[in-house]
């Protein structure tokens, strides 16, 4: 991607394009759009609307759906395709083709995991909610800490990929959002996870973000 | 000199062949090697998450077929030409595994009457919403090729997430020329036309 990093100032603030996030007052599909703007230090429109609202920027969609990103107008959709983009864009996406790769496969598997924990949320029959609840406290959570645990570890312990922060780390943080929530000890028996954990919600605009943010269940 | 690919996967397309067509469409050689029952289990503690596909290139192991898919793009030159063509790209490649993850739900459904259910909800929901978005982004960029004015791993995630409902419904393309025309296109490439004609065929 094109760097600016030998213009002037004026010119590098005439140039830095303009961001608009687009997506619903939760984290959701949304959170880990916001977490990589905050770790990079980016400024951006963090729009955020109900449902009703929600009718009137759906044409801008690009597929009818939200989140989307406006970059100077340009609209992008998809989740993982924006934060794909900004982590491109802000150094976030690893040193090389490999390691870009890598951090692919965190995101993708931090996705098989994110749709595991939304089937007991859309789940109307109670029963069924019990079974599918039950079955991420005992299948699905000690199935990714471990695989992650594994895979934090193999890379020395403090980084998922290479040896500083990138998408990886925040996709893999952003996983475990909500199923901290109901579980607080999940990750009790995975020191380097907690341990990763801790740092991503130390960095500075991050924990800001982080200490004020308002509740939500998803 | 050229790293060694070897691509491991079940005998079946799933989650595999989209892989397999990025190799094939740019004539990339690699070891094509399918796994299933004692020899995948016997393999599956070296792979990186127990699970396939898994890419081995030059002994390092890469896991999970949407990364697989974007190293290989990115390998072979079917990423597109800038970094915002390749977000293009993978805004094709989630649609395409959105559809995708909606056709797995109605293979592996099990209860009788959910499953007349869910694929009555593929048949008159899903895919025709697939199908005039597919079509009206090809539209949009001039009607050949879904990024830039080349083939991009985008023009090949879209094919393979039709193979199974074509399958099921070999018309399905008929009021989507665009669509019609693209898929013509990608079976007319040499080594990947090869491929496709002499494939075994397989459920999903």
């Amino acid at each position: 991607c094109t760097d600016f990093s030998n213009h002037s100032p004026l010119l590098k603030i005439a140039t830095m394009p303009s961001y608009k996030l687009y997506y619903f007052d939760v984290r959701g599909r949304g959170e880990l759009i916001r977490y990589v703007f905050l770790a990079a230090g980016k400024e951006f429109d963090d729009i955020r609307f109900t449902s009703e609202v929600w009718k009137e920027h759906k044409p801008k969609a690009p597929y009818g759906q939200a989140p989307f990103l406006e970059i100077d107008g340009k609209p992008l959709a998809q989740s993982n395709t924006i934060a794909r983009y900004l982590a491109r864009e802000f150094g976030l996406a690893g040193k090389d083709s490999w390691e870009q790769a890598k951090i692919d496969e965190l995101l993708d598997l931090s996705e098989d995991m994110f749709k595991e924990v939304g089937k007991p949320i859309f789940e109307k029959d109670e029963e069924k909610k019990k079974e599918l609840l039950k079955n991420l406290t005992d299948v699905v959570y000690p199935k990714f800490v471990q695989l992650f645990e594994k895979s934090l570890t193999a890379n020395g312990g403090k980084f998922f990929v290479g040896n500083e922060l990138t998408l990886g780390d925040l996709a893999v943080y952003c996983a475990f959002d909500t199923p901290l929530k109901s579980s607080p000890n999940l990750m009790d028996d995975c020191p380097n996870l907690k341990a990763q954990r801790s740092m991503v919600e130390g960095l500075p605009k991050l924990a800001a973000y982080l200490k004020t943010r308002k509740d939500s269940h998803i | 000199m050229m790293p060694c690919y070897k691509f491991y996967y079940f005998d079946a397309r799933g989650r595999g062949e989209l892989c397999r067509y990025a190799l094939h469409a740019k004539q990339r050689d690699f070891e094509d090697i399918r796994l299933g029952g004692d020899k995948w289990q016997n393999f599956k503690p070296s792979t990186p998450f127990g699970q396939m596909p898994v890419l081995d290139v030059d002994g390092k192991k890469l896991a999970q077929s949407g990364a697989i898919a974007r190293y290989l793009a990115r390998e072979l030159d079917l990423a597109g030409k800038n970094c915002w063509e390749q977000a293009a790209c993978d805004q094709y490649m989630e649609l395409a595994d959105d559809m995708f993850t909606e056709l797995v739900k109605s293979f592996f459904e099990k209860d009788e009457a959910k499953k007349a259910e869910v694929m009555k909800n593929l048949n008159d929901v899903v895919l025709p919403k697939f199908l005039a978005l597919f079509e009206s982004s090809l539209n949009r960029n001039g009607g050949c090729y879904f990024v830039g004015d080349g083939l991009t791993i985008a023009d090949l995630a879209v094919y393979s997430a039709f193979d199974t409902p074509l399958k099921r419904c070999p018309t399905l393309l008929d009021s989507f020329p665009k669509l019609k025309a693209q898929r013509a296109k990608i079976e007319g490439l040499p080594k990947l036309g090869e491929y496709i004609k002499n494939r075994k065929p397989t459920d999903i």
